[in-house]
């Protein structure tokens, strides 16, 4: 009988008390709680937001290669067999195209973390704390831009105005699931030039490879272009190059294919050259370069360049011997090489353009400024200057970086058949996102 | 004690009764029919009398009989009862044969067994034999078609892939539908520890060859007891026991080869060329100089090694039948003709209080695929021991280990089939440099980075490795006490550990897909530990017309799986292929996941006068994956059934022998959602050029609870003309409600795509119909096992969401899941070739348009089969059998995924199906294939063009075999000779173009995603000889 007490009791222990038991935390992810207590935690989720800046379908590459392909009128081609890029090059984008979805929810991803960042700042000490709201301004800043310029009617475009065309959502609160329809054109580029603003005063004049005042003032030119606006373009892009931080390499080929520096400490300048203002940093670990994957034959390599690029430069560009194979550019042919976001040349560039425009010469003249970049890759002065010469001049030096869409759509220039604000090189709101929020409004033909 | 004295005072009585009556001693053995071997613990009963004893271990048996009319009853379970008059006989030796379509029937249910007459709850058994000896790597496939309402898919034709199972529908949509896995009471890892590539099936782990029999769970009150795990129905596997007596050995060993069921016709050269050609001249996106150097390319043109080419056309395919030309028949060369050998060995036996059983298997087999082998070695020994009168216990330990020789993903260049992509002009061996086409450019020495189109899968095959070993270990150790009469106590310790090393080497050669210019090498082990432990109560007792069964008791399982992996680069040489002679580390991750489940149960089985049935049954379940506010739900079921042929009515017909109606009502749970799905959370994966980073992953869902299913179950049991025939007839309701839905999230919330939320309702309803009927008996017996059944699934409530799998796949409101939904195809303008599609104009009418953006989007498919059905045909006749079963489904459709590049009209360089070139030639032409357009975008939109009727009808099984005759085989010792052939897949029916309707394309798998093709391989035609020699 005792045997059969001692069952009994033994048997009641085994079931009872596995409840505590139940509580399995995760191992490979923490509690929310727990990811914004502290200085550091602030510090590592703003490093995050670089991360997903760099995701493939963001600044990783597929933003410039879909800059690229939708503005194409017969110099490069698409041999891939992904549909989405191939549709985007068609400008026949369906509705339900990947990328278009992709590119929205992987920006919105940065942004929201930008947003966490923002709205925990109490917690960073005194020293850090401007850093990093301003790389965290700088990155929703430039999220927006991308947005806007993406998904929406461009600032010029004369059917509508900018404060009538749906731009995209404004969201400025961490992780919120609230159901936010389209702000205007107008209001969009307004949240752009406020976060950039913010984070040009922000931000250090060094700070490794991370955002500076530099980069954000870089930014801050593209926007203005964008809207004509050109004489803050103009001085934006002279305070870059004013700065005497960054300079022209002698060798154009210099610029690419380099890998990330190793990090050494916030008051060094760790970008890979010292042409390069902002890149998105690659390794062999973290990272990704996605223009490797499709202009490469290390890549994929499904992007060719057509014999119409060729003819637009002058002999004896040394632009010309980075090509290879006879049809495919040579600036991404590292797997794990940075990808180029803003060169100083731009700015030359922008500098040059917005003056000649504006009637001024902030910095220098226009010529000079072209000159400098000619004479760098090989190719003599030119006695006089034209709109024309500048934008050929930018196209050149600036081919398959991601610039051509914009480019277009801000000098009012067509896309072959295409004008310059036909919605067909706009891309779709995604399907899934009117689904969400039938309120969200579609952009036209889709 | 006293209880003890009484029984053997009575014991006395009885033998000194037995000594001092006029009566004799009769003396036998009990053999089975089947194979001669002695059976031990038949029960003998005087009939008349309550004399009675049971066979020993060698089938032996003694009895005391008075006067010459003894009729003496031989009764066992699984065994038809027997009755023998003596005679004047002294020695009486009976063969008793098996039983196993009677309603007598024992039925294993969770937390122990019933008979078949008595159960009030669906369970379909399946018997292990029907699983033995046929060549393929996991038990579901060889179910398939054998158990009605349950649905079993094999997504292509590579080996040790995930298998699909649906039991009664599928009864969620982002949760999991699989059911769960029990091997002798452990539930067991059945999901895909797959870290890269396609889902793997760990129960291809199991030797088939160690079932006794399956136990399919799919009614509420037959799962309930497994509460918030058996929404999907229970899968019961019981492995072999020994029996005492002596020791069987048994030896089988089967041989054979395999090939695809089927071809898909493709575009020779000289087609190829003419159909593109014409879609170049219909578009000019490239000039005619750029197109030839184009096929120049593609035909090894030497020229086109140094330069874009000449524009000359070549002869590797300009030339018709000249010494150069070539025609590729791509889809011959993705298949080999595979072997397959199986040897497996087993012993059984013991004495009274130890028995075991003792297996070894070994088997080889070759994937149709080039390059796909699937190797398995393994042992298991289940021992059970009565250690005293009350005290039994046992063990069973299976080792394992799986070697599965894979190939990339269905959507990947480097998987075999995609080959047919390539263009028919293209030489397997390259002239130039007499290799593998693409694996080296004799100009630069480095891999062809443009030819052939499209990296070369032969290379693939040819240089790298992607081999998954899997180490597994089950193990189970059990006590079983009875505590008083008809009360045990049993505890059972369970374990399941999974070891699991994926070894990856991509070689130089084939840099143009891995993207790594000097090798990559890729290491990845996982290990998953699996544990449970259960301790219940059984009580039964019978007393007057009553009997009751009760089970009461807890259980308690957790898992933990543990993760590392490293990636290395740049290697000396392919010769090294470890990641320790990489230069390069270039990824490396540790991870681990875990659940817990604490469990309590009960059940009552109440039977009263052997007519009427109750059962009651519940279980409280906690989980680890829901916040501390619903980490318990509550899983009831009951239900009753009337024996109405034990009705006074009922009792005096001859023709019906068994009618049993039965319902049953219950709740039952899943759960199957990952881990961790309430919390908020973030992640440490932001980490920046070596600047560690984080961030936001997880939004935090407290309300998170089960997703729940009620399930309705009506049903009957019948046997007629002496059971004959038997059958059920069942028709089910399940609810799914509360459902654990991946919703979409705002895009602009940044954090995630989705969030698993208790959101939406789905039905599942149907009919089940099962029909066995022994057609002939006697010396030529024929009995045919019928199953069909239907089930329709609807989603009845998903908050106006769509839910969206790969290409047309969704899940939508009021329609079954997965449906495809996109564009109607209208088929071709003839005017001008356009494709076109259906849309609606301003009045709402139907009209056509060439723009699919403009399409209506309509239901314009449906990958849920309607209707499943299986037929077994067993015929013997003396030594000679013949087994043959056809499965069928219909009333599903299948969407093509690669159809916007196979069957495109020449818009892109792919190789097109023969089916193109009805194309859309001249104004007026009537066709559904539009005008060929290089880079024309014309039809290539996901539309209804590329669906077609998945229904099919399969000869699945067919198996010969002849049993030696005894008088030959005893002079060798043996009892039992049999030798066999038998064909897999033999035959099938069906209006599928492509290679095969059975099919759900790996890459692309999900609840949501079925029956979508992605140049996925067809199943294997198999061909196996086996002997099976017992002794």
């Amino acid at each position: 009988m005792k045997k059969k007490i001692f069952i009994l009791i033994s048997a009641i222990t085994v079931f009872t008390s596995c409840g505590d038991q139940l509580d399995v935390k995760p191992f490979n992810t923490i509690d929310s709680g727990t990811g914004t207590g502290t200085s550091k935690d602030i510090e590592a989720l703003i490093v995050g937001a670089y991360t997903f800046l760099g995701d493939g379908d963001v600044y990783g590459g597929n933003m410039q290669r879909d800059a690229e392909l939708i503005g194409d009128d017969g110099e490069i081609f698409w041999d891939g067999t992904f549909t989405d890029p191939a549709e985007i090059w068609d400008n026949a984008m369906l509705i339900t195209n990947g990328q278009a979805e992709a590119t929205w929810l992987d920006c919105y991803r940065v942004i929201n973390i930008c947003n966490t960042v923002l709205a925990n700042l109490s917690v960073v000490t005194a020293d850090k704390v401007d850093r990093i709201e301003g790389e965290a301004k700088f990155i929703r800043g430039v999220m927006y831009f991308e947005l806007v310029r993406v998904y929406a009617r461009t600032w010029t475009d004369p059917s509508g105005t900018p404060a009538t065309n749906p731009g995209v959502p404004i969201v400025l609160e961490p992780s919120t699931t609230a159901l936010v329809d389209r702000s205007s054109v107008a209001e969009v580029y307004t949240q752009v030039i406020s976060d950039l603003q913010d984070a040009k005063t922000l931000l250090p004049i060094t700070n490794s490879f991370f955002a500076t005042t530099y980069a954000a003032s870089s930014i801050l030119s593209r926007v203005y272009m964008m809207q004509q606006d050109y004489a803050n373009a103009a001085l934006e892009a002279d305070i870059v190059i004013g700065s005497g931080e960054f300079g022209l390499l002698s060798d154009y080929a210099d610029n690419f294919n380099n890998s990330a520096n190793v990090f050494s400490s916030r008051s060094n300048n760790d970008n890979a050259t010292s042409e390069d203002i902002f890149a998105l940093q690659v390794t062999s670990q973290s990272g990704i370069n996605n223009m490797n994957t499709f202009f490469s034959t290390t890549g994929r390599g499904d992007i060719y360049i057509e014999p119409a690029h060729f003819v637009l430069y002058e002999a004896g560009d040394d632009r010309l011997n980075l090509f290879y194979d006879g049809e495919r550019t040579g600036k991404w042919e590292n797997q794990f090489g940075n990808v180029n976001i803003i060169r100083l040349a731009e700015m030359y560039l922008t500098r040059a353009e917005a003056n000649l425009e504006a009637g001024s010469t902030v910095g220098d003249t226009p010529l000079n400024d072209i000159n400098t970049i000619r004479n760098r890759v090989g190719l003599a002065d030119l006695g006089s200057v034209t709109i024309a010469d500048i934008l050929n001049e930018r196209h050149l030096e600036l081919a398959f970086e991601g610039h051509q869409i914009h480019d277009l759509k801000r000098t009012g220039r067509s896309v072959g058949a295409l004008a310059f604000n036909a919605p067909k090189l706009i891309f779709p709101i995604p399907s899934r996102e009117i689904i969400i929020n039938p309120d969200m409004e579609q952009n036209e033909d889709y | 004690m006293k209880k003890n004295l009484l029984a053997m005072c009575v014991m006395l009585l009885f033998f000194s009764g037995q000594v001092f009556g006029q009566e004799r001693v009769i003396t036998g053995k009990v053999t089975s029919q089947d194979d001669g071997t002695s059976v031990p613990g038949v029960n003998l009963l005087v009939k008349g009398t309550s004399t009675g004893t049971a066979s020993d271990s060698d089938g032996n048996y003694s009895i005391a009989v008075s006067g010459d009319n003894a009729v003496l009853v031989f009764s066992f379970i699984g065994y038809k009862t027997v009755e023998v008059s003596v005679g004047t006989r002294s020695v009486v030796d009976v063969q008793i044969a098996t039983d196993i379509t009677q309603l007598s029937e024992v039925v294993v249910t969770g937390y122990g067994t019933q008979l078949k007459q008595d159960l009030t709850g669906n369970i379909a058994k399946v018997s292990g034999t029907e699983v033995q000896g046929i060549p393929v790597p996991t038990f579901e496939q060889a179910i398939q078609g054998r158990a009605a309402g349950v649905f079993v898919e094999a997504g292509n034709g590579k080996l040790g892939q995930g298998i699909k199972i649906r039991i009664r529908g599928s009864s969620s949509v982002s949760a999991g539908n699989q059911p769960l896995y029990v091997i002798d009471g452990i539930p067991i890892t059945s999901g895909s520890q797959a870290s890269v590539g396609g889902a793997t099936n760990p129960l291809a782990d199991l030797n088939s060859n160690d079932i006794e029999s399956i136990e399919i769970l799919k009614d509420a009150s037959a799962a309930a007891i497994y509460g918030s795990r058996a929404a999907n129905g229970v899968v019961l596997i019981s492995t072999k026991r020994g029996k005492s007596g002596k020791t069987n050995f048994n030896l089988n060993y089967l041989t054979g080869f395999s090939k695809p069921t089927n071809h898909v016709e493709w575009l020779n050269t000289a087609e190829y060329v003419e159909l593109f050609t014409e879609a170049r001249a219909a578009t000019g996106a490239v000039s005619l100089t750029s197109f030839t150097n184009r096929l120049n390319r593609f035909g090894a043109d030497p020229a086109n090694l140094t330069s874009s080419g000449t524009g000359v056309p070549h002869e590797s395919w300009a030339v018709p039948g000249a010494p150069g030309y070539i025609d590729t028949k791509w889809d011959n060369l993705a298949f080999q003709e595979a072997q397959v050998n199986q040897l497996d060995f087993s012993a059984s036996g013991g004495t009274d209080k130890t028995k075991f059983f003792t297996s070894l298997t070994w088997g080889d087999q070759d994937g149709i695929l080039i390059g796909n082998r699937f190797q398995k070695i393994g042992g298991r020994i289940n021992v059970d021991h009565q250690a005293t009168e009350k005290l039994s216990l046992g063990i069973n330990f299976s080792l394992a280990r799986t070697v599965n020789y894979r190939l990339a993903d269905d959507n990947a260049f480097s998987t075999p089939l995609q080959m047919v992509a390539l263009g028919p002009m293209t030489p397997p061996v390259d002239p130039r440099s007499e290799l593998i086409s693409g694996a080296l450019n004799p100009v630069t020495g480095l891999p062809n980075t443009n030819f052939p189109q499209y990296y070369n899968p032969l290379i693939d095959v040819a240089y790298n490795d992607r081999v998954t070993t899997v180490f597994r270990n089950f193990g189970t150790l059990y006590g079983n006490y009875k505590i008083i009469e008809g009360l045990t106590f049993r505890t059972e310790f369970g374990f399941d550990l999974l070891n699991q090393h994926e070894d990856r080497y991509f070689a130089t050669q084939s840099s143009r897909n891995s993207g790594a210019p000097n090798g990559e090498a890729n290491d990845i082990w996982t290990q998953v530990f699996n544990y449970t432990t259960n301790n219940f109560f059984q009580y039964s007792k019978s007393f007057d017309v009553h009997a009751l069964d009760v089970v009461a008791g807890m259980s308690f399982q957790k898992s933990n799986t543990d993760f590392g992996s490293v990636t290395g680069q740049q290697f000396a040489s392919d010769s090294y292929k470890k990641v320790i002679s990489a230069a390069s580390i270039t990824a490396g991750s540790s991870t681990e996941t875990g659940f817990a489940f604490a469990s309590y149960f009960g059940r009552a089985n109440y039977k009263f006068n052997n007519k009427y049935l109750v059962s009651l049954s519940g279980r409280v379940d906690g989980s680890s994956r829901f916040g501390p506010d619903n980490q318990y739900g509550f899983f009831p079921a009951a239900s009753v059934g009337w024996i109405l042929t034990e009705e006074s009515f009922l009792a005096d017909n001859n023709i019906l022998e068994f009618l049993k109606l039965r319902a049953s009502y219950g709740l039952t749970g899943n759960a199957e959602i990952g881990n961790f799905p309430w919390q908020g959370l973030y992640s440490g994966d932001g980490g920046y050029a070596a600047v560690p980073g984080q961030r936001p992953s997880q939004i935090e869902n407290r309300d998170l609870r089960w997703e729940q299913t009620a399930q309705t179950d009506i049903g009957v049991d019948f046997g007629i003309f002496n059971s004959r025939i038997t059958g059920e007839i069942d028709y089910y309701i399940k609810k799914t409600s509360d459902l654990l839905l991946a919703v979409n999230l705002v895009g602009s919330a940044g954090v995630a795509r989705t969030q698993i939320q208790n959101v939406g309702d789905l039905e599942n309803k149907g009919f089940e119909f099962v029909l066995n009927t022994e057609n002939l008996v006697g010396a030529f017996k024929w009995n045919t096992s019928f199953n069909i059944a239907n089930n329709k699934n609807e989603i009845t409530n998903l908050d106006g969401q769509v839910i969206e799998g790969s290409f047309l796949s969704r899940a939508i409101e009021g329609e079954p899941i997965g449906i495809f939904f996109g564009p109607k195809y209208a088929g071709v303008d003839p005017a001008n070739g356009d494709a076109l599609y259906f849309t609606r104009d301003i009045n709402n009418d139907l009209i056509t348009t060439n723009d699919p953006n403009l399409a209506e989007l309509v239901k314009i498919g449906d990958p849920n089969p309607e209707i499943i059905w299986g037929m077994t045909n067993n015929f013997s006749y003396k030594g000679i059998d013949l087994s043959i079963l056809f499965m069928g489904v219909s009333g599903n459709d299948v969407y093509n995924g690669g159809g916007k590049f196979m069957s495109a009209n020449g818009d892109f360089y792919d190789n097109q199906t023969r089916d193109q070139l009805n194309r859309w030639q001249n104004p007026g032409d009537i066709t559904n294939v539009p005008q060929a357009r290089l880079f024309g975008g014309n039809g290539i939109a996901e539309s209804s063009r590329y669906i077609s009727d998945g229904s099919y009808v399969r000869l699945k099984t067919l198996t010969l075999g002849y049993n030696l005759p005894q008088s030959l085989i005893s002079k060798a010792s043996l009892t039992k000779m049999r030798i066999y052939v038998s064909g897999q897949n033999l035959l099938t029916i069906t209006d599928y173009k492509l290679w095969d309707p059975e099919v759900n394309a790996d890459s692309f798998e999900s609840n949501i995603t079925q029956g979508t093709d992605f140049y996925s391989a067809p199943q294997p035609k198999t061909i196996t000889f086996g002997i099976n020699i017992g002794f």
